[in-house]
């Protein structure tokens, strides 16, 4: 039986699915972890779903519970593959972006993203988003101030590995 | 143009290349089991209480009781079990109150507070039945060491051989101390396996971001 609950979480997760694509993507190195990941996400989010009450928007609550999971209740199943390469090729790329530096560039980032700690993981993640510094801070637990010096820190570290 | 943008463009460029995952899927995944840490811990502490009743009620016949009888320890007994499986109860009680506190809303930081509260829960619950294992053997010797008939002819033979009893008690002694901790020891080994290796991942990532907010 499939509750009007349930209808709508699922909808709403459909929609949304992209924001927990892009956690995998960051926290796993295989499409099975990836699969996995998405799957212990998903069970998260409908665990947490009676305590979220629309006053804000699903898509918020969809970062929070999605790096919690990654970040501290997921459990990997196998051994942690962090030293393998990152690996882009299951993602399509279309052909006239291809540009050859900047595709090596690109390799080079996402290879050294894939070293970094969880932390310091969510921190790009969320760069990456767009996200401000308040909800920043808001997401993990910080203040403003500190995960704007740690940010800072990424970010030069990831730069210095494209000009060492 | 800034490395970093370069980045966050393909990052935007690639958020539509992921295998989109139907309803469907998402049914079926609400129904999966989670693996998350936390019920892993209530799960383990669960199943471990129930392996140890079932081997004292299996271990429990005629020949353990003739023996509790022997070493005078067929009433103290009986009452270290019942405490000892009121205080496993308020245990589980408290690794299920610590799990359904557990919020995956909550920030990152305020989440990993939580479940180290429950891995503090966990260490309690170790220290507890280590002191436990050890409280038992210490008694279970003394008991036998007063009462068992074998002891009582074993020193006799040593003495009659010319031996020092001061020797023998010092022997024996130190024979129960070795085997106590020993015991004691794999027990230890055992949690600090199971827990360390549920909880190491959590801890490092708690420490990571207790230093970036001092």
């Amino acid at each position: 039986m499939k509750s009007s609950e349930e209808k709508e979480f699922v909808s709403q997760l459909e929609e949304n699915q992209n924001i927990i694509h892009k956690i995998c993507r960051l926290y796993t190195t295989d499409e099975d972890a990836h699969k996995d990941l998405f799957q212990e996400i998903t069970i998260q989010l409908w665990k947490a779903y009676p305590n979220f009450r629309g006053d804000s928007k699903f898509t918020t609550w969809a970062y929070r519970v999605g790096l919690n999971t990654a970040i501290t209740l997921y459990r990997k199943k196998k051994k942690a593959i962090d030293t393998i390469e990152f690996d882009g090729s299951y993602h399509k790329v279309k052909q006239e972006d291809y540009n050859f530096e900047e595709e090596e560039q690109l390799k080079l980032l996402y290879g050294a993203i894939s070293e970094l700690n969880d932390i310091e993981k969510a921190l790009v993640f969320l760069y990456l988003e767009d996200k401000d510094y308040t909800e920043i801070s808001e997401t993990l637990g910080i203040s403003e101030v500190n995960a704007r010096v740690k940010m800072n820190r990424v970010k030069g570290k990831l730069k210095k590995i494209l000009n060492p | 143009m800034d490395e970093l943008e370069i980045l966050k463009r393909d990052w935007k460029n690639k958020e539509h290349s992921f295998k989109r995952i139907s309803e469907k899927e998402i049914y079926a995944m609400l129904h999966k089991r989670s693996s998350s840490i936390v019920k892993w811990i209530l799960v383990i502490s669960i199943a471990e209480v129930l392996f140890w009743t079932t081997i004292s009620i299996l271990t429990a016949d005629d020949d353990y009781f003739k023996t509790l009888k022997t070493y005078h320890l067929n009433t103290i007994l009986p009452i270290i079990s019942a405490v000892n499986y009121a205080v496993l109860i308020g245990f589980i009680y408290l690794f299920y109150k610590n799990y359904r506190m557990i919020n995956a809303i909550d920030t990152v930081k305020q989440l990993m507070i939580s479940i180290l509260k429950t891995r503090k829960t966990v260490q309690y619950y170790v220290w507890y039945n280590l002191a436990m294992v050890f409280f038992s053997f210490i008694l279970v010797f003394s008991f036998q060491f007063m009462y068992d008939p074998k002891i009582n002819e074993l020193l006799d033979s040593f003495s009659q051989n010319g031996g020092n009893s001061k020797t023998f008690y010092f022997f024996i002694f130190a024979i129960y101390f070795v085997v106590a901790i020993v015991f004691v020891g794999l027990i230890w080994l055992f949690y600090r396996l199971l827990y360390g290796i549920l909880l190491k991942r959590l801890y490092n990532n708690y420490k990571e971001l207790k230093k970036i907010d001092l």
